[in-house]
């Protein structure tokens, strides 16, 4: 269904950035895994999508940093020529109260998590004018829900999702369509760590969702991909949630049994 | 101090804003009071400078900014070794 493609998944060693990474590649693309810290994840992550007969490739970058996106988009341009798709999924964070929290850790999160979909747009967008092309977002039920320490995060990801909607009206005459899937609580490494309240290996009991489990990394690519096909060519700027019922029915964040 | 602890040093107080007073080889990171945003960049700014690889289930080793300056110093040497 994509082959032939060429995309960009940001933060994609592992978790849901990976999902999505060899989703794409099962379906034909090309991807190009960028990470910041997880440099061999990353190359497993490769590895993978190398061996599904499509090619890979491992691009360093802290998407927080202009410069480093700039860079990033340098060396695409030179090994690919092209960009069909870029996935913005690459996102970061400190569990902190309002008052707890500092400018730094607000920059570095409104940076990673929300500013890099402008920068890494206006980076894409040189690179599919004239054929069009697909970007998504990946965002979280936090961008509109209050979850506890989430502060900077879900504003970060509001601000997402409303960029969502800028940059689909105003690309959408590139034939380049913008949307972006949010999630509840996935259980990825980082997804868990959030759900101990920060702290490794802590017990936690994990919600599940009216669906009757969490939602999976792999159900979120499954969404992004289908907004990277022609199929989805008539949704623009829209933001589609993942979560099993869970933001429609607020007790189903609660532990199943203890709900009242 | 060798030159690669002087670099250290550099980078630590571009990025923590402590006093480079503070950072004797047994001083912890809360001495330094630098936070984990801080370690990260710490990490990536002494990895682009001397072109080597931090990983983090090492950076938590780190018991105070000697251990730090040691493990950096070996890589250095080691990248030298192989270059």
């Amino acid at each position: 269904m994509l082959r032939g493609k060429v995309a960009l998944v940001t933060g994609s060693s592992r978790g849901i950035g990976r999902a999505i990474a060899l989703k794409l590649a099962k379906e034909g693309a090309d991807v190009i895994i960028n990470y910041f810290r997880q440099r061999e994840a990353a190359e497993q992550t490769a590895n993978e999508i190398e061996k599904l007969g499509v090619a890979s490739k491992v691009i360093r970058a802290n998407v927080g940093d202009p410069e480093k996106i700039s860079e990033m988009f340098d060396i695409i341009a030179s090994s690919f020529g092209r960009l069909d798709i870029l996935v913005n999924n690459a996102a970061s964070g400190l569990p902190r109260s309002a008052l707890d929290l500092d400018m730094k850790a607000w920059a570095w999160t409104m940076d990673i998590n929300a500013r890099a979909l402008l920068l890494c747009t206006q980076g894409a967008v040189k690179l599919m004018e004239g054929r069009g092309g697909k970007i998504v977002a990946v965002s979280s039920l936090g961008s509109s829900l209050v979850l506890p320490g989430y502060i900077a995060i879900g504003v970060s990801k509001a601000t997402l999702e409303a960029l969502t909607r800028y940059l689909a009206i105003e690309l959408a005459s590139k034939d380049i369509c913008v949307n972006t899937v949010a999630a509840s609580l996935v259980p990825t490494e980082t997804g868990l760590l959030y759900a101990r309240g920060g702290r490794p290996g802590a017990a936690a009991p994990l919600p599940t969702t009216p669906a009757g489990r969490m939602v999976s990394a792999e159900d979120i690519a499954n969404v992004v991909t289908f907004l990277c096909c022609e199929e989805a060519f008539m949704i623009r700027g829209q933001t589609i949630i993942v979560d099993g019922g869970t933001s429609l029915a607020p007790f189903s964040l609660m532990n199943k049994g203890e709900a009242p | 101090m060798s030159a690669v602890e002087d670099t250290i040093k550099d980078i630590v107080v571009k990025i923590v804003h402590c006093d480079r007073e503070v950072l004797k080889p047994e001083a912890t990171f809360q001495d330094m009071k630098a936070d984990s945003l801080d370690m990260v960049q710490v990490l990536v700014a002494l990895e682009d400078e001397f072109g080597i690889e931090i990983p983090d289930e090492d950076a938590q080793k780190f018991k105070n900014f000697g251990d730090f300056v040691g493990y950096v110093e070996a890589k250095v040497a080691e990248k030298k070794g192989n270059a």
